[in-house]
Formats: structure tokens, C-alpha cells, sequence
């Protein structure tokens, strides 16, 4: 079979870590998840914009780049399971504490 | 193209209804979901898992995939001829792919054909782990990816293509760093936007440092005069070797910082290397070391279990 040409594109390569950021656009596209249900997670309380206090429109909210490994996580399950659209704050809060214990116990 | 048995693979009769195929999915769902399960082998079943479920939740898709007959998993077989699935004109070639492929484009090609046609679809994402040396981590470097997609050519047919190409991993990077390049999935079609390829970097072990975040540990062996007398050693770090001073009474397990010797950071600072100190003795002592060490046992007053008493 023919491989296809090599190409060397690096300039759409984001880091997914907690200094890099990603716009709510952005965390919908790549995760999966629609923006009226990312606004639900705001409203619920399970994801937090970093620039939520400073009185900006949802357009303009901006999240650190590594809750994309988690929406997406979320977005997954909610397709694999058929899950409830109440159930996905809940879910997401889930997700972020198991990623930050399994981020803690790799540094053991 | 090798069978697969759908109904085998969600244990399932073939006569099973929607509800008994749903609940024997979600059953097999919560036990192998790579977002739920730990088990290395999970993801590939649950792929299996939930290919089977794609097609058999489906009416339509169902009562095609049941034409195709049965046949033991894994023996190879083509459609019979007029197979519904080659609805709208479109043959497919059969080479190439994979009942999944076929299956995934069975939706686009029959039953929302009016409907979906022209909708654009996007590609499917992929995640790939690179593993790259810590020399690699630490100055950047490129990789080749590989993996191979399911994408349609230009007459039309479903094929399976590679798809590879290199992209740059820049310094900084930490090991288990997740990355994300877009738009280097699978192609999307109809005008839909190409998925995403998820990188997950692992650092290769190094036969001299280990790594925790940006920081470099070494075990530094000393022996035990220059532990008792102390020393000037020299350290490999990844930037060169460095002198090390080493204070008369140094003990085995004693950390020394070697500052901004460690991994780059993303904000042009960098971690630290720390060398363990291990006080080690020969193996293979000559007669004079070992007469040597007799001589020190027997002048030395130092009891290193004093406080076992």
C-alpha cells in the first residue's frame, strides 16, 4: 500500500496541562460536548472558566486545556451509556477528582 | 473481510430483542468502557463490544447484517450478491476493511441516505502513545506517527489508508504529557472537520536518571573513604558532566541539589537534578583492601547500631 506524503505540521499541536488554555468554542469542538451543555456544567458548578469572576460573557470564558482529557472522557460516556443530561455535573466532578488522585499517586 | 459474530460478541440469541441487546451491552459496557475499566485489554473489547451494539441496536443495519449469514468468527467471507447493504449504487470493494468499516458506512449510504447524504460527518478521533528518550524530551524532537484510517477514495470505495506523518514534540514536555494535534485524525466527509489524534508521551527509561515532573534523580555510588573523607565527584547531567562537592560524612540516601540541571519547563525555567548518594564496596576486594578494612575494624570505635541498645 502507498503511505500517504509525510507531512510536518506542528503548529496546531496544543498542550493539554493546566498552562495552556482553550476557548469554550474550542473545549466544544474538541471534546465533543455542545455549548449549552458546557454551560449547564458551568451552572452546575462542575467546571469553572478561569476568568469566571471577571464578569465575562460565556463567549469570552476560557478554561485550562488538560479538562478537555476530562470532557472528553465525559462526552464519551455520555454516548457509550445513554447517559441523562442531569447526571453529566455530577459525572464530571467524578472524573476531574479521579484524574487529579491518579496525577498525585504518579508522583509518589 | 473476516466475520464477526455480533450476537456472540454481546452473548446474545440471535432472536434476541432490542431491549435484552441493550441491557447485555451495558452490562458488557460497565465492564470493559476504557473511561471505567483498568484492564489493559478492556479497550479493544469494549471496541468489539460496542461495534456489535452499533449494528444490532440498529433495525435496519440489523436485519442486513443477519442476510450476511453466519460464519465462525474469523473466517474470511464476502456479502452474497444483492446484499441490501449495497443500497444507492454503491459497491463496495471489500478489500481493505473491516465489517465495522462497513458497517459505520452503511448509516451514510442507506437508510438516512436522503436525509444524511450531504451531512457533514466528522472524522473519528485517535489516540496514539510515542514513547522518546529523555535526551529527545529534553532539547525536543520529532516523531513519525502511524495508525491507519478507514477513508474513502476517489471512486468512492471505503479502504483502510495509513496515514503518517511526523510531527514536532517540543522541549518541556513531561512524561505522560497529553497533547493534541487537530485535525490529524480520521478525514471527516461531506465537509465535515477532520478528527483530532491525542498523543500521550512516555519517557523511555534511562539506563542513569529517573524523572518525577521536571526534576532528574541519580544514584550517586561513593565509596566509603570518600563517604568518611569526602570527595569531589563528577555527575553526568544531560547538559555534561558537573563536579560535585561531596562533604566529609556524607551517608547513603543523603540528597544533594544539582540546581537547573533537570528537565526544560514550558516557561523557560527548568527542574533540578538530585544525586542519592549509595556508599558501595567492592565486590571483588584485593588481599591489601581487605587487610585494609581489617585493620580499620579493628582500631574503629564507631558503632553504627548504637541506638539498637
Amino acid at each position: 500500500m502507498m503511505k500517504n506524503a509525510i507531512n510536518i505540521e506542528h503548529s496546531e499541536l496544543i498542550w493539554l496541562d493546566e498552562h495552556h488554555e482553550v476557548s469554550m468554542g474550542e473545549l466544544a469542538e474538541l471534546s465533543g460536548i455542545s455549548i449549552e451543555e458546557l454551560h449547564q456544567l458551568v451552572e452546575s458548578g462542575a467546571l469553572i472558566p478561569n476568568n469566571l469572576t471577571e464578569n465575562k460573557l460565556s463567549d469570552a470564558w476560557h478554561f485550562n486545556s488538560h479538562c478537555i482529557v476530562s470532557i472528553r472522557a465525559l462526552s464519551r460516556l455520555k454516548n457509550d451509556f445513554e447517559l441523562e443530561p442531569n447526571v453529566l455535573g455530577l459525572m464530571l466532578i467524578f472524573l476531574e477528582r479521579i484524574r487529579m488522585l491518579e496525577h498525585r499517586l504518579n508522583k509518589i | 473481510m473476516k466475520f464477526k459474530d455480533y450476537y456472540e460478541i454481546l452473548g446474545v440469541a440471535r432472536t434476541a430483542s432490542s431491549d435484552e441487546i441493550k441491557k447485555a451491552y451495558r452490562k458488557l459496557a460497565h465492564q470493559y468502557h476504557p473511561d471505567v475499566s483498568k484492564d489493559p485489554a478492556g479497550e479493544a473489547k469494549f471496541k468489539e463490544v460496542g461495534e456489535a451494539y452499533a449494528t444490532l441496536k440498529d433495525k435496519e443495519k440489523r436485519a442486513a447484517y443477519d442476510e450476511l449469514g453466519r460464519h465462525p468468527s474469523g473466517q474470511e467471507f464476502r456479502p452474497p450478491p444483492n446484499w441490501s447493504g449495497q443500497q444507492n449504487g454503491q459497491a463496495y470493494s471489500f478489500d481493505d476493511i473491516d465489517l465495522s468499516d462497513l458497517f459505520a458506512s452503511f448509516t451514510k449510504g442507506s437508510h438516512h441516505a436522503q436525509q444524511g447524504r450531504n451531512m457533514p460527518i466528522p472524522g473519528q478521533d485517535y489516540e496514539l502513545t510515542t514513547q522518546i528518550s529523555l535526551e529527545d524530551a529534553y532539547q525536543g524532537t520529532m516523531v513519525e506517527l502511524s495508525f491507519t484510517v478507514p477513508e474513502y477514495d476517489s471512486q468512492g470505495q471505503l479502504k483502510r489508508v495509513p496515514h503518517t506523518f511526523k510531527a514536532r514534540i517540543p522541549k518541556g514536555v513531561t512524561n505522560g504529557q497529553k497533547m493534541l494535534l487537530r485535525g490529524k485524525g480520521g478525514k471527516g466527509s461531506n465537509g465535515g472537520k477532520d478528527g483530532n489524534l491525542y498523543l500521550n508521551i512516555s519517557f523511555l527509561t534511562h539506563r542513569l536518571f529517573r524523572v518525577v515532573n521536571h526534576d532528574l534523580y541519580i544514584d550517586l555510588p561513593l565509596t566509603p573513604w570518600e563517604a568518611a573523607l569526602g570527595a569531589t565527584v563528577k555527575v553526568p547531567t544531560l547538559q555534561g558532566a558537573v563536579n560535585l562537592k561531596v562533604p566529609a560524612g556524607a551517608k547513603s540516601g543523603q540528597k544533594f541539589r544539582i540546581g537547573k540541571r533537570g528537565m526544560p519547563k514550558h516557561n523557560h525555567e527548568q527542574g533540578d537534578l538530585y544525586a542519592v548518594t549509595q556508599i558501595v564496596v567492592s565486590a571483588n576486594p584485593t588481599e591489601q583492601e581487605l587487610a585494609l578494612f581489617k585493620q580499620l575494624a579493628d582500631i574503629s570505635i564507631f558503632n553504627p547500631r548504637e541506638h539498637f541498645d
